[in-house]
Formats: structure tokens, sequence, C-alpha cells
């Protein structure tokens, strides 16, 4: 019996890394957000009525002496189909849409399938249905994945608008995420079981690894560290970009958390400064 | 050259050309201008504005203050001042904007879908150097470049491949003169992604770096308003003057005995309008009091240096000019001991003073302020402001502002007044939150040195001028039909004054133009005469 333990080790590795880095990208964007107001409408906070045209509590006369109104229940009605299934592209580029929101889904069902792996790792042996649903949703994750990156890659090879501003990592990213679904759909289909080889890594166990599995861990190992410090990483990006910008328009009033970090902001003493001559003077 | 053909990479910025991409495929405009021969051309470029400045971007002219350096060393010393500003830009100097810039140029999936969203691109036909993305894409790699370690070590592996020359640099300057900031791009991106943000950062890199900035908004804009008071040149005495000669035309033309009330401490009200229309539109403030007035508010204007021009230029390039102008203004009704700002017919005015000043202070030292609109609405809705919807029975289109609409949320209260008083309203397409900025937006409809007004005119207006042609439909070609293009908002107004003239679109189609509380005052059933000037005999 061949031991694979250095793999187990970097697999499990890897996994934290991506969580902590995804991590620390959250943080270090939450450290900027107080900052100046970006509004721009609809924002779903404002309700669903309102949301419908644009509106905010601006076009009530006298706002400040209305009380505030924010709806949660908009934002998330009006944010589940951005997250999940692209809105923005399908109502605005339908072309693309079609690929990125094959892979994009894909991606949720991998992701979805990789915490399946965990727990019908750990929770092993278990009933023959937990393999059939893991499975089900690994299939469908490959597939669609696999399916997206495929058109994303025609799309940014073909197209001369996309070609154009694509620098080679963009390219290579897309490749390097291409061939580790291609090895997986290989190792998984043909050479081991996904939930065997997870229960012997997190038991770290992992013995006699077929050369293709050994290739796809070691390649989705480093995917998962280089993810959350390269651009894919727009999945912390989004969070902010909505809620701490776009869809941040909370009034500074007297008394309120807005107004707590203005109080915060003007007492930040930068470094540096700005040098042009009129704001020297 | 077509604008298919146009397809320039980022690294292009830096290609040594005498003008990279002449605007000289333009979208057609619709019928009747499509074949009507009444579109002028540019007029011609003299060889001495190229020499002096960076004219080789499409040709144009907007960073009037930028001079090309006269020998290498100058040229040198240039480019190292901008690396300096541009790692600033990133860094906590510029905290108040640093998320929102570091989001868009870390993440851009550059899926374009902001290209179609953008009027210039379209206006352009397509050229990708005015793709919303585009002066994002540069500013990316020129930072990459200097400042990360992967663009140090993989060049232009990772896009860190542009040139950061003197003509770059300037190129990149004013692309981000052809941007009217009106972020209709932001609204589509799958991402949130605000590439116009990052237009008005280079802008601010500019200025409070490298001191440039187009003359209209800097040294004749923000210096000028906290020099004298206004942007205009309006002194304090020239403003009361004003006024009084005010006083006397709405006498004249209404017969009405109206008295601007000036620094009336308490005020419920303190009324701030763009100075400009005082001087080029007095029948707008006019109005103003004459609805104030049938309606019963306790108002106010402010003639202190401060208090009597809403303007802000600073939104559009200088955080520090921005600054200093909204703590001023605040100040002003502070002291006036005024309940509430109410900003008259001007956009930037709104977002400056509502929303980017919301966060420069505490309520202590600041005054609640809302827009004329919501204001105007009550009034009407309550019955205080009754109107005749005859007087104004002839075809009328609103132009959404950008910063009153997008970027401020304020879409309905305009319509319910225009259905109370207009009764052949009709909407543009797209309208509201969606609409297509004037063209003028973000400085750019002040900014007439050199040929940069013919750039507006053919270019960044266009898809607005292609909007009013289609919202008046079969109207638009009947000159016996007088048609009304209504826009709140002195900088939209400006911008459409200019775009009807340079197509003849009044002399020939009888296409006018004015605000919204002119048309009100128009329309109220107490007015004996027309108010409108193209009404009268």
């Amino acid at each position: 019996m061949e031991t694979a333990l250095p793999l187990a080790i970097f697999v499990v590795i890897a996994l934290i890394a991506f969580l902590l880095l995804s991590a620390k990208k959250f943080v270090d964007y939450s450290r900027w957000s107080k900052h100046s107001r970006f509004d721009l409408y609809p924002i779903p906070k404002e309700g669903a009525e309102k949301n419908k045209y644009g509106g905010s509590y601006y076009e009530e006369n006298e706002w400040w002496e209305k009380g505030r109104y924010t709806s949660v229940a908009t934002e998330v009605t009006d944010l589940a189909p951005e997250m999940f299934f692209i809105r923005k592209l399908f109502l605005h580029q339908r072309a693309l849409w079609y690929a990125s929101f094959l892979f994009h889904f894909g991606i949720y069902f991998l992701f979805g399938w990789s915490i399946m792996l965990l727990v019908g790792g750990l929770w092993y042996p278990h009933p023959e249905w937990v393999s059939v649903i893991i499975g089900i949703v690994g299939y469908i994750g490959f597939i669609l994945a696999t399916v997206g990156c495929v058109g994303l890659l025609i799309r940014r090879i073909f197209s001369a608008s996309a070609r154009i501003n694509m620098t080679p990592v963009e390219y290579f990213n897309l490749f390097f995420i291409l061939a580790v679904l291609v090895t997986g759909i290989v190792s998984w289909l043909g050479f081991a079981d996904p939930i065997t080889i997870a229960h012997e890594i997190l038991t770290m166990s992992l013995v006699n690894v077929p050369v293709i599995v050994v290739v796809h861990l070691i390649m989705l190992g480093i995917l998962l560290i280089y993810i959350p410090m390269s651009r894919m990483a727009h999945y912390a990006g989004k969070y902010f970009a909505f809620h701490k910008v776009m869809w941040d328009n909370d009034p500074n009033t007297a008394g309120s958390k807005v107004e707590q970090d203005v109080i915060e902001m003007n007492s930040r003493k930068p470094k540096d400064h700005w040098s042009a001559p009129h704001i020297q003077a | 050259m077509s604008a298919a053909q146009k397809h320039w990479k980022a690294k292009d910025i830096a290609k040594d050309v005498a003008v990279l991409s002449p605007p000289d495929d333009l979208a057609p405009l619709p019928e009747p201008y499509a074949s009507n021969g009444l579109e002028p051309d540019y007029k011609a470029k003299k060889p001495e504005w190229a020499e002096r400045y960076c004219a080789s971007l499409d040709g144009f002219v907007a960073l009037d203050t930028l001079e090309r350096p006269e020998n290498e060393e100058a040229k040198k010393e240039f480019v190292e001042r901008f690396l300096v500003g541009l790692e600033k830009l990133f860094s906590e100097v510029n905290a108040n904007t640093v998320q929102p810039l570091m989001l868009t140029t870390d993440f851009c999936a550059k899926c374009n879908t902001c290209s179609d969203a953008c009027h210039i691109y379209l206006s352009s036909n397509g050229d990708e150097l005015l793709r919303p993305s585009y002066r994002t894409d540069v500013l990316r790699r020129m930072y990459k470049k200097y400042f990360t370690p992967s663009g140090r070590f993989l060049g232009g592996l990772v896009g860190a491949d542009v040139d950061v020359t003197w003509e770059s640099i300037a190129r990149l300057g004013e692309l981000a003169y052809r941007c009217n900031l009106c972020r209709r791009c932001a609204q589509v991106c799958p991402l949130g992604l605000d590439n116009g943000l990052v237009a008005k950062e280079i802008r601010k890199l500019f200025s409070q770096e490298l001191g440039v900035a187009p003359t209209p908004v800097h040294d004749k804009g923000t210096m000028l308003q906290l020099k004298v008071g206004s942007t205009t040149g309006l002194t304090k005495p020239a403003f009361l003057d004003n006024l009084e000669f005010i006083e006397e035309d709405i006498y004249e033309r209404t017969g009405r005995k109206i008295k601007f009330p000036i620094d009336k401490k308490g005020a419920d009200v303190l009324v701030m309008h763009n100075a400009g229309e005082f001087i080029a539109w007095p029948d707008n403030p006019a109005a103003f009091a004459i609805l104030l007035d049938e309606a019963g508010v306790d108002w106010t204007l402010s003639s202190d240096m401060m208090g009597y021009d809403s303007v802000n230029y600073g939104i559009w390039y200088d955080d520090v000019q921005a600054r200093k102008v909204a703590l001023g203004q605040f100040k002003v009704a502070k002291e006036l001991g005024v309940r509430r700002i109410v900003v008259g017919e001007c956009g930037h005015a709104h977002k400056a003073i509502a929303i980017a000043a919301d966060r420069m202070t505490t309520a202590e030292d600041r005054v609640p302020v809302e827009s004329f609109i919501p204001v105007m609405a009550d009034l009407v809705r309550k019955g205080r402001l009754k109107f005749d919807p005859s007087k104004n029975n002839f075809p009328v289109t609103f132009h959404d502002p950008c910063n009153i609409v997008r970027q401020m949320g304020i879409v309905m209260p305009e319509r319910e007044i225009l259905k109370a008083c207009a009764p052949q309203f009709r909407e543009m397409t797209p309208h509201g939150v969606h609409n297509f900025c004037c063209g003028g937006g973000s400085g750019i409809a002040l900014m007439n040195s050199y040929n940069f007004s013919d750039y507006r005119n053919k270019v960044t207006a266009r898809k607005k001028f292609s909007q009013i042609i289609n919202a008046f439909g079969e109207d638009f070609t009947n000159p016996d039909v007088v048609k009304y293009v209504c826009a709140p908002c002195s900088n939209c107004k400006g911008t459409i004054r200019d775009i009807l003239k340079f197509y003849s679109a009044t002399s020939t189609y009888n296409v006018q133009y004015g605000g919204l509380v002119e048309l009100m005052v128009n329309g109220l059933a107490s007015m004996e005469k027309p108010y409108l000037e193209f009404l009268q005999d």
C-alpha cells in the first residue's frame, strides 16, 4: 500500500488556505467600508414599490421627518436572481450570459458537492442514497461548469472585443480551471470514487491514489490557493460593490451609525497628502 | 477610420501616432437628421492646438491647462509626479473612495456589458477607446506595472504592459473627460463596478496631485466660486442687482409684485439656485419666486458669498474643492437658521450637497437638504398650486437629470407634476433611472475650449438628441407644433440649448426647451398670460 499522506495534507491545507485567504479578502475590503456615498438607483432596500422604478426616500417632502423605511425582504428577493442567475448579464448581455451562467451555476453545484463530500467523507460508510445524491450533484456541477468554461474560452478567443482587453493570465485562468474540471471528470468517472478519496483525505489515510487523481488534486489545491489572490475572487468584491457602495444610501442623521462613522472618518490622519498647489495653499 | 476597426488595446494609449482615434464614424441620427443635412461638421482643427496641448487622443482638447513640457527633463518629472499621485489614489489619503475604486480595478471581468450602456460609446458607433472600462484598464495596468509584485515580475503576462509616458498620461487625462460620470455603466455591471467613478478618480489625480483641470471647472469654477461667490463671477452686489431686475421683469410679465426674500433669518426654506440661472435663464428663479409666493412658502435666498450659488464643481474632479464648497454652503444655512435647504434646478448641486456632502460632517454642522421636486409635488398635491393644463397643451418631453434621478432616486414626483400640468407629456425612451445623460454632465456642458463644444454637440449629446427626436415622433418635423424639452437642471438645460441650436432644431422644427418650474408657472390657473416666452405674442 502506497501512502499519499503528503497529498492529503496538501489538499487540507489548500482548503484551509482558500477559506483564510477569502476571509482576508473580505477583511481587506471591509477596512475601507467607511467612505463617501455613491448611491445608484434602483436600491432594493427602499422597498418593493420604489425598487420597481428606482425611487428613494428623497422623493418624500421633508424626508428626514418621515422616518426611514428599509426592506430586507426586497433586498433579498432582488439579490437572489443576481447571485444565482446573474440577472444583469441576462438582461444586458444575453450572448455572454449563457456561458457565464452555466459556468457559475456549475461552480455553485461543485461548491455544494464539495461540502457534501466533506459530510459524506466523515459520515462513512453511509447509506447508498447519500452516495447517489452526491454523485448527481457532482455530475451536474462538472457538466455545467465545463460547458460554461469552454463557452467562455471560445468567447475570449474568438470575440474581437473580448480579445483586445484580455491579458494572458486571464486565458490562463480559464484554461487552468478547465484543466481541473477535465482531470476531475476523468478521475471520478474512471479511476476513483470521490467520496472514498474524501474520506481518506479527512482521515489522513489516503493510499494508492491513481496518477490522474494525484494530478487533479494537486491542480485543484493550487487553484484553491490561487483563486482568492486573483481576479476570480470577485465573489468577495460583488458583496462590497452592491451592499457597501451602490446600495449604501443610509443618510447621516444625528445619532446614527453613519454619523459615528463620519466622526471616525474625519479623525483619520493619513500620513500622506495631495500635492497640487491649490491644496497646499 | 470605421469604428469597427477601432479595436484599441490598453497599451495603444501610448501609441506613437498624431491622433489615436478621431470620432469620424458616428452613429446615425434618426430622421429627419439622417437625411436633412442639418448636422454641422466639426470645426477645422488648428495644428498649434496639438503643439501646445494633448490633442493626440481624438483631436480634441479638454485639459486646456496641460501644456506639453518643453524638454525631456520636464516630461520625466511629470511622469514621476503622476506615479506618486497614482499610488496615493489607492492609499489612505484617498480613503473616502478607495473601496469602490479598488473593487473596479481589481475585479472587472471585462465582459463589456458597460459598453452598450454608455451613450458616448454608442454615439461613437462602438469606438473601443470610449468603452467605459477602457480607461479603467489603462489605469489598472499602469498601477500594476509600478506598484504590484505581479506586475513588476510578470509584466505583460498579467497586463502590466502600458507604457507610462507624458503622452499616455495626458491621453488618459483627456479620456477622463470623455465621460459624463453619469454612471449608467455601473447600473448594468453584473459585478456592480463603477467605471464612471474611475473616470472621476483619474480627474482627481490630475487635479489634486498634478494641479491640472479644465479651466471652466477649476480656475473659473471652484476657485472662482471660493473667491467671489460664484462660478459665473457673479458678485454679491451684482447678484442683488440681478434680483431687482428679475423682480421688475416678473411685474412686467405677470403683474405680480414679488420681492425676493433675502437673508431672512429663521426662514423655513433656503432656496439655493445655480447662479447661472440668474444670468442665463432668469425666468427660472423668477418662476420659483412666483410658485413659492403663490403657495405661501416661508423661504429665503442667501446673499452670503457661499449662499447664492448652489453649484459644486468639485464633485466632478476634486474632493478637496468639493469639501470646501459644501462646508461653506452648510455654514451659510446654519448661520441663517433655516430649517432646510431646498436645491433648485441644478442636478449636480443636488448630488453635491445631498449625497456627496452628506458624510463630510455631522448633523451639528448641517441642515437637512432636499430637492425642489418633492417640495413642489407636495404643493401640487395639497392644492396650493393649481393648474389649468390647457395652458400647456403642447407636446412636452422630460429629460431626467442623472444626478437627481439615477443618483438620488427622485423619479415619480416630477412625473406627478407633469401629469398635472402638461396634458401632452410623453416619456423619452429609456427614461427614469435608466435615462441617458444629456451629454453635458460632469462639467462637459461648460467646456468650450478650442473645439471641445463640437465634441459635446456631436458625440456626447448625440444620444440625447436622438431621444428628443424620437420622443416627439411625428410632431417633431411639424414647425407649427411647439415642442418643449423639459430639463430641470442647469447643465442639462445648457447642453440641450446648445444641441437645439447646433442642429437648428429650434429654428427649423420649433423645438423649445426650459425647466420644470417655468412650465409649472405657465400652467398655473392664476396666470393671466403665457409665461413661456415662445408662447407670448
